[in-house]
Parts: structure tokens; C-alpha cells; sequence
């Protein structure tokens, strides 16, 4: 699909990078000048500014963490004047107070570029009719993926998340091309849609998705693409980036990280030292144009490789592989590192069994148990004699070859899970109870 | 102060010639739609008819069945391609109507929330919660557009969590607040109950249902600040249309942008100056879904032709009612011809229903009383449970709006003869 800024996206890697240390030479000296916290920092890090004579000296610099941002609460390592900001984010903490993301117009304008470059690498265009069912407000999903669809000229409706049935009227009638929102609601939408009698697949003009904001597998999207007949794009950003930021384009082959807006780096989560392109570990940004809330080597806590081979689409940047699961979702089981996404990827591949699961880990004596509920199929469901007690085995033992820990599978009927509009949280720990 | 003083003084010969050019250019946009070639052909005028300002009255009127017959695209007077937003009302019926911009529609409809936000002296400086819903309802992009032209923080906090509302306004500083009435008596009670004095809150911005001048005195006493009105409806792009100014004796409606007239609600014809009826609008600058003579179904009148001592032109009064029998609850639009047709389709209850409207907490609640048919009226408890949750669930999803029922026996509600009167509203002057 063409660029949709053609000189950026296709600028030769060595350009990039010489573009790359010149934006991350200034962000450097102007944190460094003009505000405390940046300063404080790298002063007790032992590092100036000068320090920084090539990309690879980003690696002297220290770390930022998402305890920086509620530290800071609400907005005292802003780096903009309040009369410069125009927007306010605020996504809910798990403790305490709430993190906060400021926004300049430029910081928005950027942030719109970002998405409408992605869009347009998946094809989406002026003519495409795009329905935003990520939530709006203060959490970043909706507005982000709405500004991005506006600067390139779609046609943008506003659904939000919720009024299923609604959604699924308009979709059909507006003919709506392409819906952004989270891999669970589109689901939902579907299972209502199919309810209501309508086929996404047959009765609709969706084409594409660009679906986020919780963890996703490959199993899920051929699920997804298959099941609706679109093509199910992954998306990624966090709000401390700015919000949904960067997608794949429409070859799918990881999702383009605009060089020019962010630096990328994967480190250990323990160590924090840097790995090579290709190693999996905690993905780590520097946002190298952001001006009310910049972010210097934020850890994001999300768990992926980097890929700087140049993509066949022709764009020159950066690309991440589908986030496997979050640095601090890591379940512990019995000393072992679980990952949701795992078990995801695993009941993904058996047919007997739907997309829809839930995690509950206990403490039996002084053991880690790990329970796994999983809806049964359809098909299975509705089998005559379903051989339950086979399927459930079959799982169990699947289960265990994968996550290398030994699991409980209990098998429930289709449609009894909860399915949550938004993020899906499917882990239930009982161990700290 | 001013955002756009010429356009928000202009006033005279110099209006009315801008508003002539204006109209002629809204009446070639709407001649591209199949509705309004046939409607001006059924009313016998053409364009060229259109000579001077008078001859407005010869145009034909536009309801709002007008643009649900349309749906969904039928009113759009650009194609698909240029339109760049879609929002969405419910309407009397099962389908929605639907309301389309270009990106020039857009900024108008930013220019003139930003000319009302300057208005009333707010500024690049000042910090703006936003708290009414984003999505489809025009409400939270609107004033979020245009707070965003004029340079302001906006915090796009939307509805719920009251408590984290208030956080906000104390953490952020929030000097200016948007929402429903109603919800701002809530969010003064609940600020109240947590102790909190919300200091730097100094304006709000009232509107989306109709409130009186005891609630502003009410609301202003206990947020501490200045409570502005403000009229709008998604079919003139949604808020924006007319608001107070300082002076706070009627409403600022842009005249560059509206060509205003007063009707008889009965028989549509034009009420001399002054004389309280409906009000009707032709937008003038809007490109893609242009309209003649709509009819707001709203109830005002025309203040005093010589203007306002802010220097800007002709007011409408407050709105004081509407000429149908919708309801606002919560800010959203509700018809009882809507809860009929859900009841309707469901065969175990009757069609005799009562609506109950009240005020609790300063939150709307609606009470749907509904007969059981003969046949399905078992008395089991559990199936009245339920038959109950399921009517809950069919109008939640119809109206968009949750609803309390009380199923009652067959032949316990008052029949009336005539046009029923199905509503009771016990807001009174809350």
C-alpha cells in the first residue's frame, strides 16, 4: 500500500538513523536544561548529554519506569508549560493514584500522523467507513484511533464500546469498511451479530480490523479472518507513548515502529541489559519528538523482539513482533514463568475448544495449582455423545507440553465465560488471598 | 470577548445579504438530494424563486420524519467520501438518524463552540473538563473540538466515576466544567459528601435537557461558579447552536451560520416577531448534510431585534418546552412511541403502558409500568422476574437507556380516550 509519507517512511536506514540521533541529541539536551526530573536523573546516573555521541550511547542513559509517571502524579515531570497542553489522558492504575499523560498540539498532531501513516499501510483510505468501538474518554483507545482516522480523511463513526446490537446495525448499514477496537469486543460483536442473524462475513462491507489493546495471538487472527472474512491487523502503543500508536501494515509481518517518533530497544527484564535484534525481552522506548511528556527508555513492560530487517511492504523501519504477554503478567507457577497468551496460543489450536478462557491459580498446601476453564466448541458441545472426559485430557495434556507445568482443565459449556468489552482479564489469582 | 467579531457582530444590510448569498448556496447544496428536489417540486418553488430573505416562506419545511425516511444516507448532499465523521440519534422509530460532516463542517461547527467558549471569557488557559459522553452522542466531540481550537486543556473525562470526576477537578485545577444540569447537582452533592470545596472551578456549561433558573441558582451557589446555557441538536451539527453570553438573558444564535425563523407548531406558519413558538433552523454554511427549514420541534421565541449590549446580535429566549412528546432523560431522547414498539413485539405483554419520570439524587429514572397479557399473566413469581428482565433488557437496548419495570395486572392501568397520555414527568422545577 503507498506511503503515506512517503520521504519518512521509505528514507534509507542510514539517513534514519543520522535522523534518529539528531532528534535524540536535542530531546536529551533539552530534558536535561530545562526540567528537574530528567536532570536529577542523569546526574545521579553519572551521565551528561555530551555523553551521547552515537545511537548506542542511548544505553548510558537511565531508565524510566511507570512508577516515574504516578511519582510524578499529576503532572510534575511535565517538560510543557500548562498553557501549551491541550489534552489530558488518564488511564486507572491497579494502586493508588492514576497515571497521567499531557499533551501538546504537536504531541497530538504527531500522535495522528503516527496512526494515519499505519492506517494507510493497511490500505485504509478516504473511501473506507471506520467504526471506532474503542472506548472514548479518558482512556486513550477511542479518541486515538478516531484523530488517526480523521487526518487521513476516513470516514469516522464514533461508536464507543457498548449497545452491541447497535453496533452491529450501523455496521451493516452505514457500511462500514473497517472497526477498530479490542480482539475480544470484535469478537463479541460477532456472536451478538451472528444472534441477531447478520454474517460479518456475508451481510457486512468489513474489510479490516485494527484490534489492540490487550494481548492477542496468531491463532486468534486466523480465527478471526477466517471466521469474518477481513484482515485483522495488530496495533500497538501504550498512553505513556502517546496511546495506540503503530500497527502492522498489510503484509503482517510485525508492526511498523515509526523511527522518527520512537527509538526502540529490547532489554532483559532482570537485568536490564540490552538484547540483540531478534531476542525476546521487555520492550523499551525512547519517544524521541514527544514534548509534554517525553519518555526516555520508558520500560514498557510489554514482552517482544525487534526485527530491523526492511519489510517487503518497502518501509525502512523498525518492526515488533506481537506483544507475547506482559513483564508483570508473568504468572509464576511452582517456580515456572506462565504467560496468559500462552495458554491463548495453545487452546487456539484445538478445534474441540473455543477462543474464550479463564485462568484460576490457587495455593493447595504449600503447592501452586493452575486451573484452566475453556469453553467447549460448539460442534463438541452439540455432539451427540461428546467424549468430554477425552477433550478435556487432550487439553490438559497440551497444556502441560507447552507452559511445562501440569494443569487442570475444566471444560464449560460455550458461551458461560464472562466476555468483557475492553481489556479482557482472564487470570484470577487466589494465592494472595 | 470576541473569537470572530466580524461574524459575531455583523448585523443589518451586510447580514442579510450575507445570509441571502448563504442561502442560495445551501439551496443549490441541497437540490444535489433526491429529498429536496422532490419536496421543493411538491411546494412549487425552485431556487431562482428565491429573491430576498422573505421568500423564505415559501420553501418547504423539513421534520425529522423527513430524515429518517432518509436513512442513512439519503440526506447526504456530498458523496461518502468527502464526509469524514458520522454521528448518530435515536430516533422515533427503530433506525437511527444519521447526521454526516465534511472536514469544513468540522471547523465550522469548532468555530462557533469556540466563539461561544470565548463568549464567556474562556481562554487558551483555561483547563475544561469534558464531562458528558463521547461517541456517537454529538455532545463530547463537539466541545471537545472546540475547546481544542481555542488552545485549552481538555480533559475528556466523559460520564461515571463521579468520584474520580472530582479528583480530577481538584488535581488538574479544572476551571471549566460541561455537562447535563442534572449531573452537575450530582457531582455537587457528591463533592459535598467527600469534603470538597472544587475551588478552582469558576464556569460551567449547562445544556443537552432543559433546566430552570432555580437550578442555576442552585448549581451556582453550590459548584461556585457561573452556569452557562447551551442549545444544540445533531441535526445543525450538535452543540453550538445558540448559547448564553455574560449578559445571561436568552441565547446568542449565530446568525452567518442559522437563518432563524418562529412557527405556529400547529399549522406552520410564521409567528410575528416576538411570539413565542417553534423553533425553525436552515443552516446556512453546511456542506454535507444541508437542510431547509427544520423544525427543532422546540419551543422559544425571538428576543429584542436591536441585539445584546455584548455587541452581538438577536437572542432566542430560553427554550421552554418541546411540541412533541419527547422526553430527555439523562440527555438522551426518548419517545414513547419507541417504548410502544418494543412492547409490541413482545406477545406476553399488553400494549397499555404508563411512563413515570422522576428526579432521584438529581439523576433522571425512568419507570415503565406495563400490563401482562391475559394469556402469559401465570402469577409465578419466577416468570415475572423474568418476563421483567427481559423487557428491561429489550428497551436498554432500544432506547439506549436503562429503565425500571413494574409488570401490573391485566386491566390496572388507566385507558384513555383519545390521544393517551402515557407520560407522567415528576422532575417538576428539581
Amino acid at each position: 500500500m503507498p506511503p503515506w509519507n512517503p520521504r519518512i517512511e521509505e528514507m534509507p536506514i542510514d539517513e534514519l538513523q543520522r535522523l534518529q540521533f539528531k532528534l535524540l541529541k536535542s530531546q536529551i539536551y533539552r530534558l536535561y536544561s530545562f526540567n528537574e526530573f530528567y536532570k536529577r536523573r542523569m546526574k545521579e546516573h553519572g551521565v551528561h548529554p555530551d555523553d551521547i555521541r552515537t545511537l548506542g550511547d542511548l544505553a548510558k542513559l537511565p531508565f524510566m519506569y511507570k512508577s516515574d509517571l504516578r511519582d510524578g502524579y499529576p503532572d510534575r515531570i511535565f517538560t510543557a508549560e500548562r498553557s501549551e497542553l491541550v489534552r489530558y489522558h488518564v488511564s486507572s492504575g491497579t494502586t493508588g493514584k492514576p497515571t497521567v499523560v499531557g499533551y501538546t498540539e504537536r504531541d497530538i498532531a504527531n500522535w495522528s500522523e503516527s496512526l494515519a501513516r499505519a492506517f494507510s499501510s493497511c490500505g485504509l483510505g478516504r473511501g473506507d467507513v471506520v467504526q471506532v468501538s474503542y472506548g472514548y474518554g479518558l482512556f486513550t483507545g477511542g479518541l486515538g484511533a478516531h484523530y488517526g482516522a480523521e487526518r487521513l480523511g476516513a470516514t469516522v463513526l464514533p461508536t464507543s464500546v457498548g449497545n452491541t446490537e447497535r453496533q452491529v446495525e450501523l455496521m451493516q448499514d452505514l457500511h462500514v469498511t473497517a472497526i477498530a477496537c479490542t480482539p475480544s469486543y470484535l469478537l463479541h460483536i460477532a456472536e451478538v451479530a451472528e444472534k441477531m442473524g447478520v454474517s460479518i462475513r456475508n451481510d457486512t462491507d468489513l474489510r479490516m480490523g485494527f484490534l489492540g489493546a490487550e494481548a492477542w495471538s496468531e491463532q486468534m487472527r486466523t480465527r478471526i479472518q477466517d471466521w469474518l472474512g477481513i484482515r485483522a491487523y495488530d496495533i500497538y502503543g501504550t498512553s505513556e507513548l502517546s496511546g495506540p500508536m503503530f500497527t502492522e501494515c498489510s503484509e503482517q509481518k510485525g508492526i511498523h515502529v515509526w523511527g522518527d517518533l520512537a527509538l526502540l530497544e529490547v532489554v532483559d527484564p532482570a537485568t536490564g541489559e540490552v538484547l540483540e535484534p531478534g531476542e525476546e525481552g521487555e520492550l523499551t522506548v525512547t519517544m524521541l519528538q514527544k514534548e509534554a511528556l517525553p519518555m526516555v527508555r520508558y520500560r514498557t513492560g510489554d514482552l517482544t523482539a525487534i526485527d530491523t530487517d526492511p519489510c517487503t511492504c518497502g518501509r525502512t523501519h523498525p518492526r515488533i513482533g506481537r506483544i507475547r504477554g506482559r513483564v508483570d503478567d508473568m504468572l509464576i507457577i511452582r517456580g515456572i514463568n506462565v504467560f496468559p497468551s500462552q495458554v491463548e496460543h495453545t487452546l487456539l489450536g484445538i478445534p474441540d475448544v473455543g477462543k474464550h478462557f479463564q485462568i484460576v491459580v490457587d495455593r493447595k498446601g504449600a503447592l501452586d495449582s493452575m486451573l484452566v476453564r475453556v469453553e467447549v466448541s460448539e460442534e463438541a458441545f452439540s455432539d451427540k455423545i461428546p467424549d468430554l472426559m477425552e477433550i478435556k485430557r487432550k487439553v490438559e495434556h497440551r497444556l502441560r507440553s507447552s507452559l511445562n507445568v501440569s494443569v487442570e482443565v475444566e471444560l464449560v459449556e460455550p458461551g458461560t465465560l464472562p466476555r468483557f468489552e475492553g481489556k479482557s482479564r482472564k487470570v484470577i489469582d487466589r494465592r494472595s488471598l | 470577548m470576541f473569537w470572530n467579531r466580524a461574524m459575531e457582530t455583523i448585523r443589518g444590510d451586510e447580514l442579510a445579504d450575507l445570509q441571502l448569498k448563504r442561502l442560495k448556496w445551501s439551496l443549490h447544496q441541497a437540490g444535489k438530494t433526491g429529498l429536496y428536489q422532490r419536496k421543493m417540486r411538491e411546494a412549487g418553488v425552485s431556487p431562482d424563486d428565491i429573491k430576498t430573505l422573505e421568500d423564505v416562506e415559501r420553501l418547504p419545511l423539513t421534520t425529522k420524519k423527513d430524515l429518517q425516511a432518509g436513512y442513512p444516507f439519503g440526506l447526504f448532499a456530498v458523496p461518502l467520501r468527502e464526509v469524514v465523521r458520522i454521528h448518530t440519534t435515536s430516533g422515533t422509530t427503530g433506525k437511527p438518524t444519521v447526521v454526516g460532516y465534511t472536514r469544513n463542517d468540522l471547523d465550522n461547527w469548532s468555530e462557533l463552540i469556540a466563539r461561544n467558549m470565548t463568549m464567556i471569557g474562556l481562554g487558551e488557559d483555561d483547563i475544561f473538563q469534558n464531562a458528558v459522553n463521547y461517541g456517537l452522542f454529538t455532545g463530547g466531540l463537539g466541545f471537545h473540538y472546540g475547546a481544542e481550537k481555542i488552545g485549552m486543556t481538555v480533559i475528556p473525562s466523559a460520564t461515571g466515576n463521579t468520584r474520580r470526576q472530582i479528583e480530577m477537578i481538584e488535581d488538574f485545577g479544572v476551571t471549566v466544567i460541561h455537562c447535563t444540569p442534572s449531573y452537575a447537582l450530582h457531582l455537587a452533592e457528591v463533592a459535598e459528601s467527600m469534603g470538597k470545596s472544587l475551588d478552582s472551578l469558576r464556569t460551567g456549561i449547562f445544556g443537552a435537557e432543559p433546566w430552570s433558573e432555580s437550578m442555576r441558582s442552585e448549581l451556582e451557589r453550590r459548584l461556585g461558579l457561573k452556569a452557562y446555557d447551551s442549545y444544540g441538536l445533531s441535526e445543525m451539527y450538535g452543540p453550538g447552536v445558540a448559547f448564553e453570553c455574560p449578559e445571561r438573558e436568552g441565547l446568542h444564535i449565530w446568525h452567518d451560520s442559522y437563518l432563524v425563523e418562529i412557527v405556529d407548531p400547529a399549522t406552520g406558519e410564521r409567528l410575528a416577531p416576538g411570539e413565542r413558538g417553534e423553533l425553525v433552523i436552515t443552516p446556512l454554511v453546511k456542506e454535507a448534510m444541508p437542510l431547509i427549514r427544520y423544525r427543532t420541534g422546540d419551543i422559544t421565541r425571538l428576543m429584542d431585534e436591536d441585539g445584546c449590549v455584548c455587541g452581538r446580535g438577536q437572542k432566542i429566549e430560553r427554550i421552554t418546552g418541546r411540541c412533541d412528546d419527547m422526553m430527555v432523560i439523562r440527555g438522551i431522547n426518548v419517545f414513547p412511541s419507541q417504548i410502544e414498539h418494543v412492547l409490541r413485539s413482545l406477545p406476553e405483554v399488553g400494549d397499555q403502558f404508563m411512563v413515570y419520570i422522576d428526579r432521584v439524587k438529581h439523576l433522571d429514572e425512568m419507570t415503565i409500568e406495563v400490563e401482562m397479557s391475559k394469556a402469559a399473566f401465570s402469577g409465578e413469581l419466577q416468570d415475572l422476574a423474568r418476563m421483567q428482565k427481559k423487557i428491561s433488557a429489550e428497551l436498554q437496548n432500544t432506547l439506549g437507556l436503562r429503565t425500571a419495570v413494574r409488570l401490573v395486572e391485566p386491566g390496572s392501568l388507566p385507558r384513555f380516550e383519545g390521544k393517551a397520555r402515557h407520560v407522567i414527568d415528576r422532575r417538576g422545577d428539581a
